[in-house]
């Protein structure tokens, strides 16, 4: 019997539903050795009810209409897999706001804006269990096929260990954030991105999350050194995964 | 005694949204397109970040735009701070629009509206009957990400697109792949017109369709700076609001958008009605082939307008490509600029039709106030005006057949809901 999955959507942009539909290359495959049974951005025919034994859930949780889709989610999956950022850090619409939350919704709704069922938008670990947290803004191809590969056999997929710093090095690229003085995000966000974005001489923005064991304080002395405001830099590093990052102001700073 | 038809949860769109007819009899007492997506409130916070920073953070409004609002926000910040950048870096943004117009384009006809038309509840079983038409339709996706690949670095959320320029151009060896992969394009899209040739349309609607799009400039059919209407009326870019009026709606996250009082569309249909004899080649014969005649009043066209815009997108990337490797690939800094306090608006034509972005920056760069006005915003109303005219039409029809029909409507707008809900107040 082929495995049963579900790809579902919460709040964010669809890019992983995208990215997985750009899989042009294995989707025929993927289409024929799966069976997939609510698909609702990709089929009008979907089985909302039954068993599955893979969810691949994006987006963030921001309503408590998704807090229930997503423990719903959870009840009928074997396995949950959070895909991108979003789901696995709360993501962009999850970033620090220079205003109040009520302010938030009023300045882009008005004073209607209140009656909408909305609250700040969080990872989906912070409703159910996750059983693999699969990362970046939007996820890689490569990472996606692989870990749905890995899991349908019964593994669980390795998390990226090293920065994106690691790769860029491996690459034997000039540093940005040394040698051109860039705010460069790459040695506290995860690998696995290829670096890309300092191969196109951008600085990382660390859309694939923290590393493990990121050293954000290290990181914060050299951009301060750079040049950088305190605050910057915590709105920059906290961009896509502010509820899971933390910033505490070291003992004695300003 | 009243009834309702209700579409609980749209499939195959992006987004969250549903339908809702109210009937008395053979009268409507109320149509309703309804969004339910969460609120990310955009505009909000992007307050107080650093120019530089935005393009990135808004990107993420939309998956399948994401070319779009990126260089639109680029466009929108340079007006801002008096950049201009250069012709070659120009054309480098062109072809990423028509990569994301042939990615967008393939996806939408093929995979999410074809499989109504030919009986079908989605690509998957589709694939099973006709595996060479899914084929050729995933090969044409795929194309159009790899021209989007070439020139912004990622096909979703592109990363090479800053202000002044590009972080890096293409190389020679990326440019001569990419002219090769365009050149079998051509001959698929000869095979999508054959497919297209052999499909009959929906008609069950017949109501006239006010149009809007941007005046192409500079023979980019994407860029321009005055809005044209199906009225006869032209409105600058940075006066967008007296065209968008929106409001907020008690039933939709997304606001809706009127002009004079009256709905009006925006997308492939509303460029093909206006400026659709700037398209020449393989799109066109396919167009004449195909027998579509403009303006139409069937809203279901949309479908067939966005595969003709399609090829057009195809032969328009490979003559951009040609001309690149013409003028050649020398490498070029990102145009030089100061921060200062400023504000400037820009629009651009993506897939489903004009984007609007605005921004406020102070001196030191920051923004102040946000604007992004998305095309799904403007065609909600326009949709429920058609939905109308659906249910009006449909003597005889089964509530199953209305609803159906009314999905067909929904979808021939290739409506982005994920992307419609950021809207600020005028």
């Amino acid at each position: 019997m082929k495995p049963r999955v579900g790809i579902f959507g919460l709040s964010g942009c669809w890019g992983e539903q995208i990215v997985i539909l750009n899989c042009e290359d294995q989707l025929l495959q993927m289409v024929g050795a799966l069976e997939i049974v609510d698909f609702l951005a990709g089929s009008s025919a979907n089985d909302e009810e039954s068993p599955l034994d893979l969810a691949l859930v994006e987006g963030s949780v921001g309503s408590e209409r998704e807090e229930k889709a997503v423990k719903r989610i959870r009840e009928r999956s074997t396995l949950l897999v959070a895909c991108g950022s979003c789901a696995c850090f709360g993501g962009i619409a999850g970033m620090d706001a220079r205003m109040s939350r009520k302010a938030l919704v009023e300045s882009v709704y008005g004073g209607e804006g209140s009656a909408f069922d909305a609250h700040p938008h969080r990872p989906l670990s912070d409703y159910a269990k996750v059983d693999y947290a699969l990362v970046g803004c939007p996820i890689e191809k490569d990472e996606f096929v692989q870990a749905v590969s890995s899991l349908l056999v019964g593994d669980i997929p390795l998390p990226p260990t090293t920065p994106v710093c690691h790769e860029c090095k491996m690459l034997e690229r000039d540093c940005l954030l040394i040698s051109k003085g860039l705010p460069c995000a790459g040695p506290v966000s995860a690998a696995g991105c290829g670096a890309r974005c300092p191969g196109f001489n951008v600085p990382c923005i660390g859309c694939r999350g923290p590393v493990v064991e990121a050293n954000l304080e290290s990181l914060r002395e050299v951009l301060i050194e750079k040049g950088l405001s305190d605050e910057a830099i915590r709105d920059k590093l906290r961009t896509f995964a502010a509820p899971v990052i933390e910033w505490h102001r070291p003992e004695g700073a300003a | 005694m009243t009834r309702t038809i209700a579409v609980n949860h749209l499939a195959r769109v992006e987004g969250h949204g549903g339908i809702k007819v109210v009937l008395d009899g053979g009268t409507i007492e109320r149509l309703e397109f309804d969004i339910f997506e969460g609120l990310r409130l955009f505009e909000g916070l992007v307050v107080g970040r650093p120019a530089d920073e935005i393009p990135a953070i808004v990107s993420r409004i939309c998956a399948i735009c994401s070319v779009g609002h990126v260089v639109t926000a680029l466009k929108a910040l340079e007006n801002a701070l008096g950049v201009r950048v250069s012709p070659r870096a120009r054309m480098l943004r062109d072809l990423s629009f028509q990569g994301q117009n042939i990615e967008s384009h393939a996806l939408h006809v093929f995979v999410l509206a074809l499989p109504d038309v030919l009986g079908h509840p989605s690509v998957i079983s589709l694939a099973a009957e006709a595996p060479e038409v899914v084929g050729m339709a995933l090969r044409l996706k795929k194309l159009g990400n790899s021209v989007q690949e070439v020139t912004g670095g990622r096909a979703v959320h592109p990363v090479n697109h800053v202000i002044g320029g590009l972080g890096r151009f293409p190389t020679l060896d990326e440019m001569l792949a990419l002219r090769r992969d365009l050149e079998a394009g051509v001959e698929d899209c000869k095979r999508a017109a054959d497919v297209l040739a052999g499909i009959r349309m929906p008609e069950f609607v017949s109501e006239p369709i006010r149009v809007a799009a941007l005046v192409p400039e500079d023979g980019a059919f994407f860029f321009g700076s005055e809005m044209a209407l199906s009225t006869g009326e032209r409105i600058p870019v940075a006066d967008y609001r007296s065209l968008t009026n929106e409001r907020v709606v008690p039933h939709s996250t997304a606001k809706h958008s009127a002009h004079r009082g009256k709905s009006y569309m925006v997308g492939s249909l509303a460029r093909l009605t206006l400026h659709g004899d700037r398209i020449g080649g393989l799109a066109r014969e396919t167009w004449e082939r195909i027998g579509l005649d403009l303006p139409s009043r069937n809203i279901v066209a949309n479908n067939v307008a966005q595969a003709i815009e399609m090829i057009y997108s195809v032969e328009q990337a490979l003559s951009l490509v040609n001309r690149l490797l013409e003028e050649g690939l020398e490498p070029e800094e990102p145009a030089s600029f100061r921060m200062r306090a400023s504000s400037g608006a820009a629009a651009t034509e993506v897939p489903r039709g004009t984007l609007f972005h605005s921004y406020t920056l102070d001196a030191g760069g920051k923004i102040v106030a946000a604007d992004v006005i998305t095309p799904t915003a403007q065609n909600l109303l326009n949709a429920e005006d058609q939905m109308r005219a659906t249910v009006r039409d449909a003597k005889g029809a089964t509530d199953d057949e209305i609803r159906h029909r009314l999905e067909i409507v929904a979808r021939a707008y290739d409506p982005c809901i994920s992307c419609s809900v950021h809207v600020v107040r005028a």
